[in-house]
């Protein structure tokens, strides 16, 4: 029992990291009054570009990784372009870069032959003695450098939203730009910024999906994390810490599954993989149960564009 | 301006036309825009999507002096293909509709594969279970169709008007449970006798027929379903209502609108159109209940929902456009191996310059020289 309890946790915080960065990029955006569903697709866009570079130029793997980081962030322009500055409706935006995105990383994939193609990737970190102890050694001290990472980039995020001053203006920005406009703060360069900057951190999510976790590139790998990075935004109500706590909670689902079946348990293959989605909506619902009577912790602005000429 | 937020509706009324210097250029939000405004700003933004496809196409290896051979003669001049082309805008008018009509109460219906594959599966249990004397099969087929894509539609819709949970994300997850649902009856119990993923053979009375004139059955169903919606959506009572939770869900629950019960059943509905697309799909297409009988008809509704401007009868028109988009993909696919993705990222950037469009649309924008 402990044997599973062990193989089953060592595994987690690899699961887990996908959906903490990506979610934490969509709240940066989205407390700046972004609604941005755009994760699935940026994390194709992380996943593909870090393949490519990873099998064209074979890079160290970190190196690819920021790659991918770079070009889910230059894509995430397109989409601030078409909601911030020419006003497009967000949903409808998001949903036609995540359509754009699978077409792309489909059609690139394909023309330049990288789908299906295994390699090395993203190896664990050697700690030395610390990853021999008993129980907490395979747990926390066998992961790689990305899921040591996440800890400071929580740690500055959150710092960044709560104590900044730039963050301070993110939020104002995302909710009432009309008094942060009247305050000077510039309302479509900050949430230029934020889409940007969470177009980096998503971007990292598919990139660490595709190099260190799944070590393959193919079409639509990432199988509605993205999605379920939206959904786990809403469930932490725009709070980071909220949101890793949710992503530890979707690994552990998502790494207990195949020890299941491997410790002989029986269960209907393809039932057993809509889990996730099940779970992700069980967890939506029962964020809205709970808060179903209490003001929302929603940034006011989320999903309107600001046209200052319509001030009054 | 919460418009914005949940219908797909141009931000044109809610303008006060202060004007606005960026210092050479000013822009002016537009009250009313000319409908010949509207035309010529999706006229040159389909034509800049389309300009920016071709060079995808090109740089893909399509030769560039027979791309306009391959889109519009070879589709719509070439009887085979037109044929095709009519043959596949049926499920795509119904998936539009799907889309239109949810928009319509601002309930963000991005399930349609799901309600789909709800609608393939209804209809195959049908065909299992022989129910019914076999001239009835096709219309019992079609019933239970639309039954489980509504049934399907009915959680989403339940889960946002009784807990507020978010039908974006909602309908997104359950099509996934949806595809995964599909895979287990069609790699379990409904595999058929050649052992490969797919159920067994739909007999020929359970087929969705042509007709002599050598139009589809299918295409009739989705003629007469945008007409029963534009009906609907423009003369009913219903209409008028749906008008009013558009425009604002707390007004018209105030003027007596039974906002919930409406919201409730457009859902319904929409989620029975979408089935029945689906019914037409492995009916009239397949034959039977396959893997991927769905795919790409999910946010192609959405889009032409979009395009449409959530009106049925755009959306009939926009899906025949689609419909010619897929069929030249599925020809460049032959003939150039151009993967299928590509069709994709056309329609995609064409719905992005379509969207960007409307800026020129509700803005006026002006060069001013020197300070004014």
């Amino acid at each position: 029992m402990s044997g599973f309890l062990v193989t089953w946790l060592a595994n987690v915080p690899q699961l887990a990291v996908p959906y903490a960065l990506a979610a934490l990029g969509l709240i940066i955006s989205e407390r700046a009054g972004v609604l941005n569903l755009t994760a699935e697709g940026l994390m194709l866009v992380g996943a593909l570009a870090s393949v490519g570079t990873l099998l064209t130029f074979e890079v160290h793997p970190l190196v690819a990784m920021v790659v991918g980081m770079i070009a889910a962030g230059l894509v995430s322009l397109v989409f601030a372009f078409l909601v911030i500055t020419l006003r497009v409706n967000q949903v409808i935006a998001g949903l036609v870069m995540v359509f754009f995105c699978q077409g792309l990383t489909s059609l690139l994939g394909n023309l330049c032959g990288w789908t299906s193609k295994a390699f090395t990737g993203l190896a664990p970190l050697p700690l030395g003695p610390l990853a021999d102890l008993p129980v907490l050694g395979p747990i926390l001290f066998r992961q790689d450098l990305v899921a040591y990472l996440v800890i400071p980039i929580f740690l500055g995020v959150a710092y960044m939203l709560s104590r900044s001053r730039f963050g301070l203006r993110l939020r104002a920005v995302g909710e009432n730009p009309e008094a942060a406009d009247a305050m000077g703060i510039p309302i479509s360069a900050t949430r230029f910024l934020a889409v940007a900057g969470g177009g980096l951190l998503v971007g990292l999510a598919g990139a660490y999906i595709a190099i260190a976790s799944v070590k393959i590139w193919v079409d639509d790998m990432t199988a509605g994390r993205g999605w379920i990075a939206i959904a786990l935004v809403i469930f932490a109500r725009w709070n980071p810490w909220r949101a890793l706590i949710g992503a530890l909670l979707f690994g552990g689902i998502q790494a207990v599954i195949p020890k299941l079946a491997a410790a002989g348990i029986m269960l209907p293959q393809y039932l057993v993989m809509t889990t996730p989605y099940l779970v992700t909506l069980a967890v939506m619902i029962w964020g809205s149960v709970r808060h179903l009577h209490r003001p929302s912790d929603e940034p006011g602005a989320l999903g309107q564009p600001y046209v200052r000429e319509e001030r009054r | 301006m919460s418009d914005e937020v949940s219908t797909i509706v141009a931000p044109s009324a809610a303008g006060s036309g202060a004007r606005r210097r960026f210092g050479q250029i000013s822009i002016e939000v537009r009250r009313n825009a000319s409908s010949g405004l509207r035309i010529a700003a999706v006229a040159i933004a389909l034509l800049v999507g389309l300009g920016l496809s071709a060079v995808a196409l090109v740089l893909a290896g399509v030769p560039a002096d027979s791309l306009a051979d391959e889109f519009i003669m070879a589709t719509l001049f070439d009887p085979t293909n037109f044929k095709a082309v009519l043959f596949q805008a049926s499920p795509l008018i119904l998936v539009g509709l799907c889309a239109a009509m949810a928009f319509r109460v601002r309930f963000w219906n991005l399930g349609i594969e799901g309600q789909m594959i709800f609608g393939g599966i209804g209809a195959t249990i049908v065909s299992l279970l022989k129910l019914g004397p076999d001239p009835a099969r096709l219309y019992l087929m079609a019933l239970a169709a639309m039954i489980c894509g509504a049934l399907w539609a009915f959680i989403p819709a339940l889960l946002k008007l009784r807990l507020a949970v978010n039908e974006i994300i909602s309908t997104l997850l359950l099509n996934y449970v949806a595809y995964y649902g599909l895979l287990h009856l069609l790699y379990g119990p409904w595999k058929d006798q050649d052992g490969f993923p797919h159920s067994p053979s739909f007999a020929p009375s359970e087929l969705l027929p042509t007709l002599s004139s050598g139009m589809s059955v299918s295409l009739l169903i989705a003629v007469a379903a945008a007409l029963l919606m534009a009906y609907v959506a423009g003369r009913s009572r219903a209409g008028i209502f749906m008008r009013f939770v558009s425009a604002n869900p707390s007004v018209a629950r105030a003027l007596g609108v039974p906002v919930g019960g409406m919201v409730l059943s457009v859902v319904l509905a929409s989620g029975a159109l979408a089935a029945l697309a689906g019914f037409t799909v492995v009916s009239g297409q397949e034959g039977r209940l396959t893997q991927s009988f769905f795919e790409g008809y999910g946010v192609s509704g959405v889009l032409i929902g979009f395009l449409a401007r959530n009106n049925p009868i755009a959306a009939a028109i926009v899906a025949f456009l689609m419909s010619v988009l897929f069929v030249a993909g599925q020809n460049l696919q032959v003939f150039y191996s151009i993967p299928s993705s590509m069709v994709q990222l056309i329609q995609a950037v064409v719905v992005m310059c379509v969207a960007a469009s409307d800026f020129l649309v509700v803005h006026r924008i002006h060069w001013i020289r020197g300070t004014p």
